[in-house]
């Protein structure tokens, strides 16, 4: 327990887990702050609908890794626990992607409006 | 039991579980523990963004009209007391790994009340939401425009409501009661007049107004009349204020029929007036004409006060000490910029907020969880559990943390800075 107090910030293996340096947590959460008051101003500007999306995504995707690799130790952890993280963004990428697909491909039907009913399908009549 | 921790006396901490092979197994097992809960709490949000990215694909415009009832301040500044809390909680781990005792409740302390900082600004977001009735499904009704304007409300259960009107909740019909219609009668000599009319007839099927159209063309005829009637006086009547008619778009569109000769012929007063025409409808009833009539009486005076109107009313459907006429709103320039730029919200604006109350709502509760994990933290902190070698629950709450900082990260964005 005494040991403790004398531990060196640098000796990363030597304690249960890496340790940040308070270099490395305040330039994070400086840099966080920053991006957070840019993309305020970002959307001041108009550059266009999507453009501003974008940039918007951009920057809190951005703003979603550094939280990831420094104040989660992500950059520094094992990489099994990457793995697991990764895994779960890509699952959840999935469940969004092919929702899209499906709800674009019958939106015409999602309101039933008797006066404008939807195309018939293309395709040859189904036999028997 | 106890002489299992004594096996591994050599790490120090009494909490070292006698199943663990030692502090390293026990903080490793911990640790893929809490990632695959946050792998879990990964998923678990990605369902209300489905719904998100789903509905604004689809209905992109809703999204751009409705976010503007959203504060970009509050949003902002929660952002960054989360990732400022965030820091104190990356702060606290390493403190609790270099064993600095003062330095770990300093940190913990600081993110538990940068916590309720955020709720509390949420607190503030949500009570106007719900003093205004900006809310979900069919609660949103609201009482003011994203611009801060008054509305006249479809249910008119507003404080320091305008409206007379009583609305039926069940069929969303209006019974009786008073609509403003202060360009009806508008007169050139009396800026600002309007008619009291008590409605005793609605036909058709009313439940949410539809149409701006009666702003155009009630302008048009308005003016058709005046210029025909009194040229001379043509500049005073550009300074008369103007009947926002789409602002019913959340409320009873109130228009006066000038087009009916039989409606006009009822009017009393300087001017023929009777007839008011509403047109509601939900997109099963795009189109549908939904007539209100209505007796009117002498218009007063725009100063007159109040409670002069009262008792005119008293003896007609409106009860004394309900909402009364209130003299002539005019609009203000800010106002009048709000009509022309902003046009009525589209349809199923109350989705919009069915989605950020839910994903706001989810949200919160974790930033609540935080803050109960967090002070249970404090008061492990305070009687000195932490150690080097077991400073386990520090990381994994502080991992906890950065996962909400990390949705809110995305959430600021999608809901409040919508181009």
């Amino acid at each position: 327990m005494s040991s403790t107090t004398h531990h060196d910030e640098h000796a990363d293996d030597h304690g249960l887990a890496h340790v940040a340096t308070v270099k490395t947590l305040t330039a994070t959460g400086g840099t966080l702050l920053l991006l957070t008051l840019v993309t305020v101003l970002a959307t001041k500007i108009d550059f266009g609908a999507n453009i501003n999306l974008a940039i918007a995504m951009v920057i809190a995707v951005t703003k979603a890794t550094l939280v990831i690799l420094f104040f989660m130790h992500l950059r520094y952890d094992r990489l099994f626990h990457t793995v697991v993280f990764v895994s779960a963004i890509c699952a959840a990428s999935l469940f969004v992607g092919f929702t899209l697909m499906d709800s674009s491909q019958y939106q015409h039907t999602n309101i039933w409006q008797p006066s404008a009913p939807p195309p018939a399908p293309v395709g040859p009549r189904p036999t028997g | 039991m106890s002489s299992a921790h004594d096996d591994h006396g050599h790490h120090g901490s009494r909490f070292i579980q006698h199943h663990y092979d030692d502090a390293q197994h026990q903080f490793d097992s911990g640790k893929f523990g809490i990632w695959l809960f946050l792998a879990q709490e990964v998923l678990f949000f990605s369902a209300l963004f489905v719904a998100y990215i789903l509905y604004r694909v689809h209905h992109g415009e809703i999204y751009s009209y409705a976010h503007k009832w959203l504060d970009v301040k509050y949003g902002a500044i929660n952002t960054a007391v989360l990732i400022f809390s965030s820091l104190t909680a990356a702060w606290a781990v390493r403190a609790a790994q270099l064993g600095q005792r003062l330095l770990l409740i300093v940190c913990l302390g600081t993110t538990i009340l940068c916590a309720c900082t955020f709720l509390g600004i949420k607190y503030i977001e949500y009570a106007h939401k719900v003093h205004e009735h900006i809310l979900f499904g069919r609660y949103f009704d609201p009482c003011v425009s994203p611009g801060g304007m008054e509305l006249l409300t479809k249910n008119n259960e507003c404080s320091g409501s305008k409206s007379t009107v009583q609305w039926d909740p069940g069929s969303g019909k209006a019974k009786e009661g008073c609509f403003e219609i202060s360009k009806i009668d508008q007169d050139a000599a009396r800026p600002g007049v309007q008619a009291d009319c008590v409605v005793t007839e609605v036909t058709g099927a009313a439940s949410k107004p539809i149409t701006n159209r009666c702003r155009d063309e009630l302008q048009e005829m308005l003016d058709g009349e005046h210029e025909a009637a009194d040229a001379p006086k043509s500049e005073k009547k550009e300074e008369a204020p103007k009947f926002p008619c789409w602002r019913p778009a959340y409320q009873p569109a109130v228009c006066p029929d000038l087009t009916d000769a039989d409606k006009r012929s009822h009017g009393i007063g300087a001017r023929p007036q009777a007839g008011i025409i509403v047109e509601y409808g939900d997109h099963l009833e795009r189109g549908e004409e939904v007539v209100i009539k209505a007796d009117c009486k002498a218009p007063m005076q725009a100063t007159a006060p109040p409670a002069v109107a009262g008792t005119e009313i008293g003896d007609r459907s409106l009860k004394p000490g309900e909402r009364s006429l209130r003299p002539a709103h005019v609009l203000t320039t800010h106002e009048e910029h709000e009509l022309e730029s902003l046009g009525p919200p589209p349809e199923h604006t109350s989705m919009f907020f069915t989605i950020y109350f839910a994903m706001t709502g989810l949200h919160g509760i974790h930033v609540l969880v935080g803050v109960i994990v967090f002070v249970w933290l404090l008061v492990r902190a305070l009687k000195g559990h932490f150690t080097a070698d077991y400073f386990g629950p520090i990381d994994y709450a502080a991992l906890y943390w950065h996962i909400v900082d990390l949705i809110w990260i995305f959430l600021f964005p999608l809901l409040y800075l919508i181009h």
